[in-house]
């Protein structure tokens, strides 16, 4: 009996602690989305309030940002970064993946080396280098400055993942496709890809999370309010006025989200198998 | 057969070669040119007449106030962050665990503020911890538990907390998400041993899941220490490094110098000592974890 009442408790405490968890962690999105949708004269009404009173709701903050603002410049400009690094780094790290995982090259061991190293590198400190080979190129203020940056960032991880996969595919299928009369291709594009699909589009959800939200190094490269990805966009709004107009500032960090939160809903099974596969083998 | 094998060893050389060329050009030249300034006079003003000054630029970061205020508050960020997050995480994730209904809803919900953008986060902890924000309204005007509103932003000290529970608050549900997975792996008969060995729940969990998840937990310890040690868009949007760059951290330092300062000569040596002091504590890391292991 009392074995059972403790039990009880015991659940009770544990579904308690997980919704004060639930609610510190969507409650300062919460806030946001409330300020967001709150007329933009309100902002500073004392005493604060989280949630604005249903009649005074109102999107006129949205649309100040989409149209005087013209915030859908920089959240395109995100898109076709993102979009770009995941497709490139995708090819480039699943080639690499494959190589390293089937064959014995010279150098072999020095790439991976080099892969496992640069990975425990901040991507900052390379920055004034990169700023300088940045300036080479001509690609200053252009996103072109960005993709091939964002792209040599994610190879490591991406690289390092993906070959854990390939690793536990049985070369029976390779050997297959060789006696067959394959040649290497023929395995990397039929065996290699297909099969291991599920780590390069784990790996590519990460890529995009990584691209999307990049902040320094943009920060860095990007001048031309036109070129701006949405972080950039957000954070000079901030500076650019003495008094922050957080109704817009929110606005355009709601209008941001959108896309992560789609791509957590759809893809919600490649986070968990991205978290798990590469890094905690043995 | 010989035109075959040499077919497939042009096949590798064309799969390699995009990821080295890239990898090379973006990522390995800049780390050695790097290295190499690190040891030159290089700065704006000296820009096309760089000398050869030896360990001159490491003993200008070394002595410099401000470079040893930002690497305090870093290693002080990494040390309060990675515990708490890593103890809240697993709390979450073996709570979780024992649930029968709703793991997947209580998991999404704990994992939101991972996929939050820095950016965004941080402005919403900046607009959350205003002098006139909703915090200070709730411990003020309505709990009391204040005098009047703090000024968090303003001192080092509690600008550096407000960061710091960014930082957890970001966290847990990455541990969470792990941690999960280490706990699914954690054979079922280890806990029906301990059963009929008469353990409770604490003992259980301390002599049967601790132990079976430590690869787990050495693995995250490693990966949050880099990350803390990465912290840079949260200082540089809330606190900027002030007040007199009281909330530097080593990486926000070294943009400052960089980009403002156009000290690149000192920014190469400051990078360097960072990445060594990282490569040092990941060591430092492993080997403690290893020799947990082998006393066991």
């Amino acid at each position: 009996m009392k074995k059972r009442q403790t039990f009880r408790v015991g659940k009770l405490l544990c579904y308690l602690t997980l919704i004060i968890g639930g609610i510190v962690s969507i409650l300062p999105m919460t806030y946001m989305l409330g300020t967001s949708l709150r007329p933009n004269g309100a902002l500073y009404e004392y005493p604060p309030r989280f949630f604005p009173d249903l009649d005074t709701i109102t999107i006129e903050n949205y649309i100040y940002v989409l149209t005087k603002e013209k915030f859908y410049i920089n959240f395109l400009n995100s898109i076709i970064v993102s979009v770009s690094t995941i497709i490139l780094a995708a090819i480039i790290s699943t080639s690499l993946a494959f190589c390293i995982a089937r064959f014995r090259f010279p150098g072999r061991n020095l790439l991976f080396g080099l892969v496992i190293g640069t990975m425990i590198i901040p991507g900052t400190t390379l920055i004034i280098t990169q700023f300088e080979l940045a300036s080479f190129l001509g690609v200053i203020n252009k996103l072109t400055g960005l993709i091939p940056f964002y792209v040599a960032w994610v190879i490591p991880f991406s690289t390092f993942m993906i070959k854990g996969f390939i690793e536990n595919i049985p070369r029976e299928f390779d050997q297959a496709a060789y006696i067959d009369g394959g040649s290497v291709f023929t395995v990397f594009f039929n065996i290699a890809i297909p099969l291991a699909s599920p780590a390069i589009a784990s790996v590519s959800i990460f890529n995009f999370l990584t691209a999307w939200e990049e902040f320094q190094w943009a920060l860095t490269v990007l001048n031309d309010n036109a070129k701006r990805t949405f972080p950039i966009a957000i954070s000079g709004f901030l500076g650019q006025h003495q008094f922050t107009q957080w109704g817009y500032v929110f606005a355009m960090s709601v209008i941001s989200l959108i896309p992560v939160i789609l791509i957590f809903i759809l893809f919600q099974k490649y986070f968990i198998t991205g978290l798990t596969t590469g890094g905690l083998k043995g | 057969m010989e035109t075959k094998a040499m077919k497939n060893r042009i096949q590798i050389f064309l799969l390699l070669l995009p990821g080295i060329l890239m990898f090379s050009v973006f990522t390995i030249y800049p780390i050695v040119k790097l290295f190499v300034m690190s040891f030159f006079s290089w700065d704006l003003s000296s820009m096309h007449r760089q000398e050869f000054i030896g360990f001159q630029n490491y003993a200008a970061v070394l002595s410099d106030e401000v470079f040893l205020i930002s690497l305090v508050n870093t290693l002080l960020y990494t040390m309060i962050t990675v515990p708490a997050q890593m103890a809240l995480g697993l709390l979450v994730a073996v709570l979780i665990h024992s649930l029968p209904r709703y793991q997947i809803s209580f998991r999404v919900i704990h994992y939101l503020p991972v996929i939050t953008p820095w950016v965004i986060a941080s402005l919403v902890f900046k607009y959350i911890f205003n002098t006139e924000g909703m915090l200070n309204y709730f411990l003020y005007e309505l709990l009391h538990l204040t005098n009047r509103n703090i000024a968090w932003l303003d001192s080092r000290w509690s600008g550096m907390f407000v960061i710091e529970t960014l930082g957890i608050w970001k966290g847990v549900g990455w541990n969470m998400v792990i941690f999960l997975a280490a706990l699914q792996g954690v054979p079922e008969e280890l806990y029906e041993v301990a059963d009929l060995d008469g353990c409770g729940g604490i003992r259980k969990f301390f002599y049967v899941t601790l132990p079976s998840i430590k690869n787990t937990i050495l693995f995250a310890m490693v990966m949050l220490t880099i990350g803390g040690f990465n912290v840079f868009t949260s200082i540089k949007l809330i606190t900027d490094g002030k007040p007199l760059h009281q909330t530097q951290t080593v990486l926000t330092w070294m943009y400052y110098k960089a980009f403002r300062n156009g000290e690149f000569g000192y920014t190469a040596a400051l990078s360097f000592i960072v990445v060594v002091a990282l490569i040092f504590l990941a060591t430092l890391q492993f080997r403690i974890m290893k020799n947990r292991n082998e006393e066991d």
